[in-house]
């Protein structure tokens, strides 16, 4: 994604890679993120990146040619040195003990009731609050846009 | 085995992204980004809410919140990019010295 210098076809591997994720998501057992992720990334937010790009204008993309400067080099550096450390902490770290020492308290109950439901009960019970604090933030951000956008 | 092998992933994604937001010339590119380094996060929270906490979920829904933020952030980014551009008929970042005209 990094290395394509057309920005359509950068928005599209976007969506690839959004995609492939909301895949994995599916492989953690957890359905309605997935669920979520298809529709909201894929479905809302890659198409408002499309939106944005088409919207720019496209002849001065093919000016914007790839010059490898000092900057891009030492940003290269700093990125593999943040990756091989993250890397080495995650392969050193012993994650079997951390399972087996926090393997308590199962509720019975909730063996039988699938992903969804789950997580409907307890943003219903026990996280209430933030749930209504996000749907104010969206009121908020969506009135915002809309004000931005009327110039 | 399988926690450390999407863990290595996330970490990959966000450090591409790290790198992309960076060293990208365009703002809307560095929205892309900006949405590759978030969706590494949330990978994070999915997968370690999938193997320590599959009774109460914690990850999942503070996920599900990400989602919502990067969310409203495209929007009003967006909003913001096209505006500057109505402006200033260009959107490459180490032109906006422009302003001290």
């Amino acid at each position: 994604m990094v290395l394509l210098t057309n920005p359509i076809y950068s928005a599209l591997s976007l969506g690839l890679v959004l995609v492939c994720i909301s895949l994995f998501y599916i492989l953690s057992n957890s359905h309605f993120v997935a669920a979520a992720q298809l529709f909201i990334y894929v479905g809302a937010i890659n198409v408002l990146i499309l939106f944005a790009v088409m919207f720019m204008n496209g002849s001065e993309y093919y000016k914007d040619f790839n010059l490898w400067t000092i900057g891009n080099g030492l940003t290269s550096l700093v990125c593999t040195s943040i990756l091989v450390s993250l890397i080495t902490t995650i392969l050193d770290t012993s994650w079997y003990r951390i399972i087996w020492t926090t393997r308590s308290n199962q509720i019975i109950e909730q063996d039988l009731l699938s992903n969804s439901q789950q997580i409907g009960i307890h943003l219903a019970i026990d996280f209430f609050l933030p749930f209504e604090f996000i749907s104010i933030i969206l009121l908020v951000a969506l009135i915002g846009a809309i004000v931005v956008d009327r110039q | 085995m399988m926690l450390e092998h999407i863990l290595v992933l996330s970490a990959y994604l966000f450090s591409i992204g790290i790198y992309g937001l960076i060293t990208s010339r365009n703002m809307v590119r560095a929205l892309m980004y900006l949405e590759l380094i978030l969706n590494a996060v949330n990978i994070n929270f999915v997968t370690f809410s999938d193997f320590f906490d599959s009774w109460q979920l914690k990850g999942n829904i503070f996920s599900i919140f990400v989602i919502a933020i990067a969310a409203t952030e495209a929007a009003i980014g967006s909003a913001i990019v096209s505006s500057i551009y109505c402006n200033r008929k260009s959107t490459r970042i180490n032109q906006s010295t422009l302003l001290n005209k």
